[in-house]
């Protein structure tokens, strides 16, 4: 009886094709990042790696847990769109510890969205800082009720 | 040396070798949960991408060229110094037509003088000769079809489930295909990292419930941010797109931007 015998040369192709495909598998084992494809065909990982940075600007939420006189106050004039950080600069260290100071708002911050410029819509007040009076816009604004004189 | 590879042995290097690889399986699942348990970072825990879709709206006619937004975006993100911008503000100054021309208006000049951070100067078209000018800020516009994430060759960048394009910044190899690709110029390379950078909306804040930094000190609410997949009763949203006629930059690109504007003129690219 003839009895079937694998040639010697493609057991030793099958051999060198296994160890092939096994290196392969193993390498990709190790290379392959564990979060891969947890949302997608990146790394889940860089998803919590951008969100772990700490915010700077604490939002107004934090202002009105100490400060809610004055945004209640902010609220029923036409200031009420904006935000304290924007002119009281960002305040995330002056959250966690009150004695540091967040910067004092000064006149340029009024200039800054008032200043006469054409591109400014017209529904927003605006003047022309040298033809108006005054060294100090405080004197006769309150910035909290703009509408307001003090 | 007997050399002999019988049944016995062949069953013992079989298992040998599916042992190995069980143990790299095994070495590999306890270094994930190894990471998750004791590796702590200060990423906030318990959000979830899947549960949310962000989406930004500007309303262009309520931009007041302030520069807020540009200035609190490289505050918040430690931007480097410089010509690098996550967010700014063009200006768009369309001047009238020549006397005698049978056109509507003049081409259109755009300037972004340190993206608009410090504020605009006076046009240098004397007032008369200027039909109408407009703010516009810009940022990365969230395609639903990106072409910055097709030509990356390292697969750095993506879209995450919650609709934010994002780069991951530790297999970003800098080649810049991804901002040479981007239509609206949103990305840049940054000079200390070597790495592209884009606006990640915020992904820190959002990701804590906070707003991204410049829907936070916008004083005019140009610009609208909310969840389209937690949208409350009376969100201003809602309100912003039931409310305006919006449209995209290039939507001949076909790149589908979620970022919808209102209030743009003809000339905004």
């Amino acid at each position: 009886m003839h009895r079937f015998k694998l040639p010697p040369q493609i057991l030793r192709l099958i051999l060198v094709a296994m160890a092939i495909v096994g290196s392969y598998l193993v390498a990709r084992s190790f290379l392959v990042p564990p979060s891969f494809g947890e949302y997608g065909w990146y790394r889940g990982d860089a998803l919590k790696l951008i969100a772990a940075r700490d915010p700077v600007f604490a939002g107004k939420q934090a202002c009105d847990e100490c400060h809610s006189d004055i945004l209640h106050k902010l609220a029923k004039d036409a200031h009420k769109t904006l935000s304290c950080e924007g002119c009281h600069g960002v305040s995330r260290e002056h959250c966690d510890n009150p004695d540091i100071l967040p910067v004092k708002a000064t006149g340029s911050h009024c200039i800054r969205c008032h200043e006469a410029n054409l591109a400014r819509p017209a529904w927003l007040k605006q003047i022309v800082v040298k033809d108006h009076y005054g060294p100090k816009c405080t004197e006769c604004h309150l910035p909290h009720q703009p509408t307001q004189s003090p | 040396m007997n050399h002999t590879i019988n049944r016995r042995s062949s069953l013992l290097r079989m298992g040998a070798a599916m042992a190995g690889l069980l143990t790299v399986s095994f070495a590999r699942a306890a270094k994930a949960a190894v990471q998750t348990v004791f590796v702590s970072t200060t990423a906030p825990k318990g959000y979830d991408p899947t549960k949310h879709k962000w989406l930004m709206c500007i309303d262009a006619s309520k931009c007041i060229g302030c520069g807020l937004c540009a200035e609190a975006c490289k505050k918040e993100n430690g931007v480097p110094e410089g010509p690098y911008y996550r967010t700014w503000i063009e200006r768009y100054i369309i001047p009238k037509p020549k006397p005698g021309s049978d056109l509507t208006r003049g081409e259109a000049i755009v300037d972004s003088p340190n993206g608009g951070m410090h504020g605009f100067p006076e046009p240098t078209l004397p007032k008369d000769k200027i039909e109408h000018a407009f703010f516009v800020p810009k940022l990365c516009n969230l395609c639903e079809n990106p072409p910055c994430i097709q030509v990356c060759p390292v697969g750095a960048t993506f879209t995450a489930p919650d609709g934010a394009v994002l780069i991951d910044p530790n297999y970003c190899i800098g080649c810049a295909f991804c901002i040479q690709a981007c239509p609206y110029g949103a990305r840049f390379l940054n000079p200390a990292t070597k790495t592209a950078e884009k606006c990640t909306l915020c992904y820190h804040r959002i990701s804590r419930g906070l707003k991204p930094a410049c829907v936070e000190v916008c004083p005019a609410e140009a610009r609208i941010f909310g969840d389209l997949k937690n949208l409350a009763a009376d969100d201003p949203l809602q309100k912003f797109y039931e409310k305006n006629r919006v449209q995209v930059l290039k939507p001949h690109l076909g790149t589908e931007p979620r970022v919808l504007y209102a209030g743009l003129d003809k000339e905004v690219r």
